[in-house]
């Protein structure tokens, strides 16, 4: 009896350990899959950081506008191979935001820097002086990447700090990691981890450098087309009401859920299925959904766009549909604002239609109130002079006027072509006051409408 | 003589058989399908399903109670007539979701949905459960940080930037999107953005780390907090 438990012990043990062989065996295998990762994108990382550092020194001195042009472009697209490669490097949580912002805007200013040479602009002094600074910075951020690269070569310095077995085991109990203490610390650093870390925090402290980019149009810095004037909780509360009844909704549940800050401040309403976002500036509804279910359509898509036109003109909008999704229960609608001809493409107000009974169930009117304004464009070029810009070939369908916008968060009005070049279909846009080609649109046809690349 | 009449009916005879079997396994919308069908066609509805969202098991040709009550789901929230079969209208409507884009002259350009797909197993994987508005908001986010020079310039990126997203570490980005994560992403790509310009979200009951508390708020959608 004793000797079959002896047995028995003995061979769960050999099992036991030759189970543990195999997983140790197996998460060193993972593991050196994830450092020869590390080794790769840290290593790419250095060499594109490198390339853009020799490229914006060859900028800086390049005397003709297309060697300036080439080498700021190259500038631009190896930024963000940089930024790739340091994506997917270990780093804490808000990642490595400063050094990954520090890159973007770089490609960001070079890009739009060279854009404006190829249109003919010539770099101003502050323009130069902007360039030098930032290839002054790009020196010392390159500098401290191939430090960290070589001391991985030479002492074998480690990707992360590792925790000591105590910390670990607190780690079961905390579900929060430890913060990274070396984040800011001085010193040599004692991982590439905390390398990164301190790079990455020697770059906040410094300030921001200007210069007209692309960044930042997503999001609303001040909307346009409201007033100053904040309104109340109750008068938005009415405002939201009047939407709700004319669009046929009762409204008699319908309550205060929150606000939200920001330059588009909103007060917050639900009511059952319903979510909807009143501006404190002027009371306008900025975003409404419906999120209920759709019971069996009723109807076709044009009888859909017909009663939306209705509701639209009850809630006082004059906008024309540029276009239209498909997506079988609901469509979903674009509308802009068109004056005397011209076609505001920035003043935008988006629908999303029910094909049940043609209610409106979404509604985001945040492009129109944070562009629309009144502007001043002026018209220099004829219809037949802004042809003359065109490809030869590009074979014209329809033409007009229109608004845009442009790199540098500006926009410009242009000649709106639309035509066919070989066998691909576009919109090109050319400027009404310069005859520059602002912007190629290749439209693309899905089986849900048509859509712009 | 009568030995090579009765080849030529044999061989009259296996080409009609072949010609109905090509006919039985037609392209995807020739015939209704319905439970118990099979072949390839049920192989392709699968697929089309499963690439919205809608979930039907393996991928294996056969109509089963999956595939039925995935069509069944698929009908009713798009407004079709709710029979659990595909017919025509349904197979239609499948088409007009999943089917290819093409350029002015027909040439297909494929269907131009990779990074939907992907947007959309992140907003599943993160916010399953939330309001669909929260949903938006949430592919809205991963949208925002495209246009924001602190993170990287494709959602690939931005998703699978170590530590970024729980659901990546986890490893439940791999599983399937549902069929509302599915539209939410749609959505927040066409342009509508609750949020007016968040760039993360979190969710205050279950979040102690500092960094995510000291960013300015912007507002509450269900369970997330969404901030600047």
């Amino acid at each position: 009896m004793r000797n079959l438990w002896i047995g028995i012990l003995g061979t769960a043990f050999v099992l036991s350990l030759a189970w543990g062989f195999t997983e140790y065996r197996q998460a060193d295998q993972y593991e050196k899959v994830s450092v020869n990762q590390y080794q790769r994108s840290l290593r790419d990382l250095a060499s594109n950081l490198d390339q853009l550092e020799t490229d914006l020194a060859k900028g800086r001195v390049a005397a003709t506008s297309s060697q300036k042009v080439l080498y700021l472009g190259q500038a631009g697209t190896i930024s963000e191979s940089a930024v790739k490669d340091l994506a997917q490097l270990p780093a804490e949580e808000n990642g490595l935001s400063y050094i990954s912002e520090f890159l973007n805007r770089t490609g960001d200013f070079t890009r739009s820097l060279a854009y404006q040479i190829s249109v003919g602009h010539t770099p101003t002094a502050e323009e130069d002086k902007t360039l030098t600074d930032v290839h002054e910075r790009l020196l010392t951020v390159n500098q401290n990447v191939q430090d960290l690269v070589q001391r991985v070569d030479t002492e074998g310095l480690a990707w992360v700090d590792n925790p000591s077995i105590w910390t670990r085991v607190a780690g079961f109990w905390q579900t929060e990691t430890a913060e990274a203490a070396a984040a800011a610390a001085d010193g040599p650093a004692s991982s590439v981890r905390s390398g990164l870390d301190q790079l990455n925090a020697s770059l906040q402290k410094l300030p921001p450098f200007s210069y007209v980019g692309e960044y930042e149009s997503r999001s609303v810095r001040e909307p346009l087309a409201l007033p100053k004037q904040e309104v109340d909780k109750d008068v938005a509360l009415k405002a939201a009401k009047s939407f709700l009844s004319k669009m046929g909704y009762p409204t008699t549940e319908l309550e205060f859920s929150g606000v939200s800050q920001g330059a588009l401040g909103v007060y917050i309403f639900k009511q059952g299925n319903l979510f909807m976002t009143v501006s404190k500036r002027g009371g306008k509804v900025i975003n409404y959904r419906d999120q209920r279910e759709f019971s069996e359509r009723t109807l076709s898509p044009d009888q859909a766009k017909e009663k939306v036109a209705q509701t639209l003109k009850a809630l006082e909008w004059d906008l024309v549909l540029t276009s239209t999704e498909d997506y079988g229960g609901y469509l979903q609608l674009e509308y802009v604002q068109d004056e005397n001809g011209v076609r505001y493409y920035p003043d935008k107000l988006r629908i999303t239609v029910a094909l049940d009974n043609g209610q409106i169930i979404g509604y985001d009117s945040t492009p129109y109130y944070a562009y629309h304004q009144k502007r001043n464009f002026t018209k220099k070029l004829t219809l037949e002079q802004a042809k003359t810009k065109l490809r030869k070939g590009f074979q014209i369908k329809e033409n007009r006027m229109a608004v845009i916008p442009v790199m540098g968060n500006r926009e410009v009005m242009a000649y709106e072509f639309r035509g066919k070049y070989q066998d691909e279909e576009y919109l090109v846009y050319i400027n009404a006051g310069s005859g520059i080609e602002e912007r190629i649109q290749r439209i693309i046809k899905t089986p849900k409408g048509e859509y712009l690349q | 003589m009568i030995a090579k009449k009765r080849v030529w009916v044999g061989i009259f005879t296996l080409s009609i058989a072949l010609i109905l079997a090509g006919v039985a396994y037609g392209a995807l919308g020739d015939r209704t399908l319905s439970q118990g069908s099979r072949g390839p066609e049920v192989t392709e509805l699968q697929k089309r399903l499963a690439s919205l969202g809608y979930v039907v098991g393996k991928v294996d040709g056969i109509y089963g109670t999956k595939t039925k009550a995935a069509i069944t789901r698929f009908q009713r929230e798009r407004g079709l007539k709710v029979d659990g079969m595909a017919g025509t209208q349904t197979i239609k409507e499948l088409k007009l979701m999943t089917g290819n884009s093409t350029n002015a002259s027909g040439k297909s350009v494929g269907p131009k949905n990779v990074d939907i797909n992907l947007l959309a197993r992140c907003v599943s994987a993160e916010a399953r459960g939330e309001p669909y508005v929260g949903q938006v908001a949430v592919a809205a986010v991963l949208l925002n940080r495209l246009e924001d020079p602190a993170f990287p310039n494709t959602i690939a990126d931005i998703i699978y930037q170590p530590l970024a997203f729980s659901s990546v570490a986890d490893g439940q980005i791999n599983m399937a999107p549902t069929s509302s994560a599915v539209k939410a992403a749609q959505e927040a790509v066409s342009g509508v953005d609750p949020t007016g310009g968040a760039i993360y979200f979190f969710n205050p009951a279950k979040t102690k780390n500092k960094f995510i508390w000291s960013r300015p708020q912007i507002m509450q959608i269900g369970n997330h907090m969404f901030t600047r």
